[in-house]
């Protein structure tokens, strides 16, 4: 062995160390794991054809660090494949979300990227079948940001569905978003999957009435991701998990579904409203279906995560990236790269999946900055391990009343 | 309306830290017992500072035209990327800072990112406005490891 050899094997453990420590446990990760211990069934996995990509394998040290008494099933998927019972056609479709326009005078970055984002995927060739928008289309759901975003948005011809975000929704109540967009549920079947829009944003208890709030100073608050005064508003609700239980009943069992929401169906940080907070409810109507993909934007991030027997997958934004919270990132997510705030490409794009002939799906990062992999391979340079030395506290102005701060 | 309880409150801290130590010889004034008044008097003047710098950090825009500084022009907040003071790494600095290309301190970095990704204005590396953004930034991670010179 010699020096050079040492070195490496040195770094490799260091890498190893550091990796275990900045998965050290929580009290977030042992309730998703309670879940996931209820609701699969002893042997059960989501998919057996998650595929360890020839890329992955040469990541074994990374591999080798972060399942260090993790789940059992520890790899990290590059690109997700699905099986597909059915023999379904191959088809592309493209996701694209979270560009949280402003109107264009005051920021035209966004526009660019928003405006680029929806280029390339008309540009796609093989077209893609459609596009789903995943929400946060406006920062503060400005009738002018939403038309701004519509309009964008028009450069693509292929079919287009939409689910909201909360900066869609709550300067008027989903009113314009609505009238541009239609229902924030639905359902349509495509090429032996069943396709599920459901609204996770809408249904955010009141906080505005009691206090007084003006329409806008309601959006600031749902617009400050680290603020509490919102409350946890993210969630299904009981009409809309009812309607989901019967959307998908008439569906086999085994057959694919694809559900789209903007926040990730699962607890991931909930101080930043990371999840929906009837998310094991979800799960309860899930639990009959094999072979459930989630499919959502909000937390601007790579993130792969399985409960039960869903596998989630988190989008990017084509705005900005959320850093990583300090604790409950998945430990299935092999996470995202550090990103330079001084490149606006970088760490921020969208995404194209692929039903491939096979019968599987292929998500594929479209990250913009060039010549970088979206996906972290020391952790010194990964978003979520870097650091390990950081404790947060909440911000003060929600712990006072009158409260005094929000975007305004 | 704020402005002037923010410089009622400081004017007034002020005075009762004067108070407090008056009669106190000022270079053996460590070596006095603190009195709990003092302790919440010096905690009430740093609170201050945190809620101020929580409230530029956040871009409320009456705090900036207070302050007469402009943190952004892209209507992005400093809290849109750094929810909770996440990521700002304040117990890494000074260090080598990649994107000024030099050693760097905490201050010089606040500025980085006022100028660059959220195309504002610098400002005064000394005056009110970085005090009390340092001060919020500490503040938020609070507790964390101080490890300087880390990348
Ligand atoms: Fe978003
Ligand atoms: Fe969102």
């Amino acid at each position: 062995m010699d020096d050079h050899d040492r070195l490496e094997l040195a770094r490799d453990k260091a890498r190893r160390a550091w990796w275990r420590k900045a998965r050290a446990s929580s009290e977030i990760r042992r309730t998703r794991q309670e879940m996931d211990q209820e609701l699969r069934r002893p042997g059960e996995r989501p998919d057996p054809s998650l595929a360890i990509t020839r890329r992955i394998f040469l990541h074994k040290s990374l591999l080798a660090g972060a399942t260090a008494g993790a789940a059992t099933y520890g790899w990290f998927p590059l690109v997700n494949t699905l099986d597909l019972a059915f023999g379904a056609e191959a088809f592309k479709f493209a996701w694209v979300s979270d560009n949280h326009l402003y109107p264009k005078n005051v920021n035209t970055r966004f526009v660019e990227k928003a405006t680029r984002a929806v280029k390339e995927v008309q540009a796609m060739s093989p077209p893609a079948d459609f596009l789903i928008h995943g929400g946060d289309l406006a920062q503060l759901g400005d009738p002018v940001e939403l038309d701004l975003g519509s309009d964008i948005l028009k450069e693509v011809k292929i079919r287009k569905v939409f689910i909201p975000g909360e900066h869609d929704w709550y300067l008027d109540m989903g009113a314009k978003w609505q009238q541009l967009f239609g229902p924030p549920n639905w359902t349509f079947d495509h090429k032996g999957v069943r396709f599920v829009g459901v609204d996770t944003v809408s249904r955010g208890p009141d906080y505005w009435t009691a206090k007084k709030m003006t329409p806008k100073e309601r959006m600031g608050h749902m617009a400050t991701l680290d603020g509490s005064v919102a409350g946890a508003w993210a969630g299904v609700g009981r009409d809309q998990l009812e309607w989901l239980n019967r959307t998908l009943s008439n569906w086999p069992k085994a057959n694919p579904i694809v559900i789209f929401t903007h926040n990730p169906l699962y607890e991931y940080y909930p101080p930043w409203n990371f999840w929906v907070r009837d998310w094991r409810e979800v799960h309860e109507v899930l639990k009959p279906y094999s072979n459930v993909t989630n499919v959502h934007g909000h937390t601007h991030q790579v993130l792969y995560n399985e409960i039960g027997k869903m596998r989630s997958i988190g989008m990017l934004a084509t705005s900005w990236t959320w850093p990583y919270p300090p604790e409950g990132v998945p430990v299935l997510t092999r996470c995202k790269v550090r990103v330079d705030p001084g490149d606006h490409f970088d760490g921020v794009g969208w995404s194209r999946l692929t039903m491939t002939a096979a019968g599987k799906i292929e998500n594929q990062y479209v990250m913009w900055r060039k010549d970088k992999d979206i996906f972290a391979d020391a952790p010194w340079d990964s978003g979520c391990a870097d650091n390990i030395n950081q404790i947060l506290q909440p911000r003060i102005a929600d712990r006072e009343w009158p409260y005094y701060g929000a975007y305004k | 309306m704020k402005g002037t309880r923010y410089v009622l409150t400081g004017v007034f801290l002020g005075l009762l830290v004067m108070l407090a130590s008056s009669g106190t010889d000022q270079a053996l004034a460590h070596k006095e017992k603190h009195t709990p008044d003092q302790l919440k008097a010096f905690e009430d003047v740093f609170m201050e500072q945190v809620k101020i710098g929580d409230l530029l950090f956040h871009g409320d825009g009456a705090t900036e035209k207070k302050l007469r500084v402009t943190l952004s022009k892209t209507g992005m907040a400093c809290a849109m990327c750094h929810p909770f003071g996440s990521d700002n790494h304040p117990y890494e600095f000074p260090k080598f800072q990649e994107q000024i290309n030099k050693f760097a301190t905490l201050r010089d970095m606040i500025n980085w990112c006022i100028e660059k990704p959220n195309e504002g204005v610098k400002i005064d590396p000394d005056g009110d406005a970085m005090k009390a953004l340092e001060t919020y930034i500490y503040w938020s991670n609070k507790g964390s490891k101080l490890d300087p010179g880390r990348h």
